[in-house]
């Protein structure tokens, strides 16, 4: 078990390019007992961070340590720490009990009570006789995460490990790390999904283009997040007054008309525009044929984050 | 086990099984029509076993050993246990070793039956110089496996132009010859081998074992360096 004092992990100036690309820029920061986000767009770097983190990837500059030690070359430490990277790999021709136990046996343990419970944790008791190829994305990730865990391992990292469950599966994940954050144990989880990330962890990492642009509370960044203007398009007949209408809201900052026929609207208040523009419409007879938010990709969310 | 099991694919185990049918068929077919079959049963031994079909299965199968991981992935599961490097560059040699070494030992020594100066003790001469010359070719095509994605290309041309071709005709090369270290190796337990024969068998086991030990200490280097995705 980690302390609650010491960071569990520590990255320290570190950055890795491949040739003339750079994956991660000067990044610094401690992960400390608990769930951790690490969240950012695809691409952003946040494999590359955690490979750094697990140690299989070398930092072109800075250092990674984990536990106190220094990660890279660092074999012994691996028994305290449990990795489901992104990929999704298993070898096909083993049934899921007998990977979870070559996970377990590759730790240096032949405890079958041990993969009982790993496989308890992943809810894969009745599919744990079938070989890991006739099974499901979400099962792939949960037998991927009992071979994780199997050890009991002081860090969790797991790389985009919601990828392919279900609403289900994730509920039942999300209790999962619960348990083990409240044993002590650090956990970090990457997504690019703001969502997901929200209902698991206390604390995030927000990763773009390489570097860190913010660290901390999650809520604080999500507030932040739900500060920034949002910009909507919205279809309708009679633009002008329909314009002119929205533009004495208090939720649009501004209004414009576009060539397309349709209006452009700048907002903090998404929900209020979206409730308020149909009475409008019908207050000037004008017809409404659509509402659509036009920069809600991650990308621009985070780097409205990165400008502030 | 679990490097036996990735090693032996169908359609691995299907290649193995042309590869080794091939020179088993011509030289059944030489014993049973040419006028001369000893003669030619020793050139299918010599030209198509030790020079082409050895290297070519141990090259599909050491290759494969961590080419097809780092091309799965699957790497990092093994990579991110506590696990010695080099136990896990042992498994990967072993299991090429386990397949190939019986397989091309059987095929080289029935072959040597058939010639009829094979008799004595000359097919298990064949043999044992065929399961060095897999160990060495063993450990080369591990560690090319994982160095570069286009390991076969490499390997093809490293067997085709530098053990067929350059180390038979330019002198001096023959020392730098797993071929040689095959041939010196048979020839020093039976002298039938003697035509073949560039080296003696004490460089030629020196040679094996330096090129064994040395590939294999550079694949653990690099397996403990490389960054793995």
């Amino acid at each position: 078990m980690t302390t609650a004092s010491a960071p569990a992990v520590e990255v320290q100036n570190v950055s890795k390019w491949y040739g003339s690309v750079v994956a991660v820029n000067e990044a610094s920061f401690d992960i400390y007992p608990g769930v951790t986000g690490i969240l950012g767009p695809n691409g952003a770097g946040k494999t590359t961070l955690l490979s750094m983190m697990c140690g299989l990837v070398k930092p072109s500059r800075g250092s990674v340590r984990v536990l106190g030690q220094e990660v890279q070359g660092n074999i012994a430490l691996y028994r305290r720490i449990g990795v489901m990277l992104e990929h999704d790999v298993l070898y096909p021709f083993m049934t899921g009990r007998d990977f979870v136990r070559l996970a377990a046996r590759l730790q240096g343990m032949n405890d079958e009570a041990a993969v009982d419970r790993a496989i308890h944790a992943a809810n894969l008791e009745d599919a744990q006789h079938r070989p890991t190829g006739t099974y499901s994305r979400g099962m792939r990730q949960r037998i991927r995460l009992a071979g994780a865990v199997v050890h009991e391992p002081d860090v969790l990292i797991l790389d985009e490990p919601l990828n392919g469950t279900d609403p289900r599966q994730r509920v039942e994940f999300g209790d999962f790390v619960a348990r083990l954050s409240s044993q002590g144990k650090a956990i970090l989880i990457s997504s690019h999904i703001l969502e997901e990330v929200e209902s698991l962890a206390d604390r995030i990492l927000l990763v773009v283009s390489g570097k860190l642009a913010a660290a901390g509370d999650f809520h604080a960044i999500r507030e932040k997040l739900d500060e920034r203007p949002f910009q909507v398009r919205i279809g309708a007949s009679k633009q002008r007054e329909m314009a002119a209408a929205l533009v004495a809201l208090d939720a649009v900052e501004s209004v414009s008309l576009v060539e397309s026929g349709s209006i452009e609207v700048l907002t903090r208040n998404v929900a209020e525009l979206q409730r308020m523009a149909p009475r409008l419409a019908q207050d000037i007879g004008s017809r409404l044929y659509r509402i659509e938010p036009l920069d809600d990709s991650l990308e621009s969310v985070f780097s409205y984050v990165v400008q502030r | 086990m679990l490097a036996l099991r990735q090693a032996v694919t169908r359609r691995k185990i299907a290649l193995l099984i042309i590869l080794s049918l091939l020179p088993l068929g011509l030289a059944v077919i030489l014993d049973s029509t040419a006028a001369e079959g000893g003669t030619l049963i020793g050139a299918v031994l010599g030209e198509l076993v030790i020079s082409v079909t050895l290297p070519i299965t141990v090259m599909v199968l050491a290759t494969g050993a961590f080419g097809n991981e780092v091309e799965d992935r699957t790497l990092s599961l093994l990579t991110t246990k506590p696990v010695p490097r080099w136990t896990i560059v042992l498994a990967k040699f072993a299991a090429t070793v386990v397949v190939a070494a019986p397989l091309m030992a059987v095929v080289a020594a029935v072959i040597t039956t058939m010639d009829p100066d094979g008799a004595g003790n000359a097919p298990l001469a064949a043999a044992i110089g065929v399961v060095v010359g897999v160990m060495a070719y063993a450990s080369a095509f591990t560690w090319l496996g994982l160095l570069t994605t286009r390991a076969l290309g490499f390997g093809l041309v490293y067997v085709l132009l530098w053990e067929a071709l350059i180390t038979r005709f330019l002198s001096g090369t023959h020392y730098l010859s797993i071929r040689s270290y095959i041939f010196g190796t048979a020839h020093g337990i039976n002298d039938v081998f003697g035509e073949d024969l560039t080296i003696a068998m004490t460089p030629a086991l020196v040679g094996a074992a330096l090129v064994t030990v040395v590939f294999f200490l550079l694949t653990v280097r690099r397996l403990s360096r490389m960054d793995i995705q």
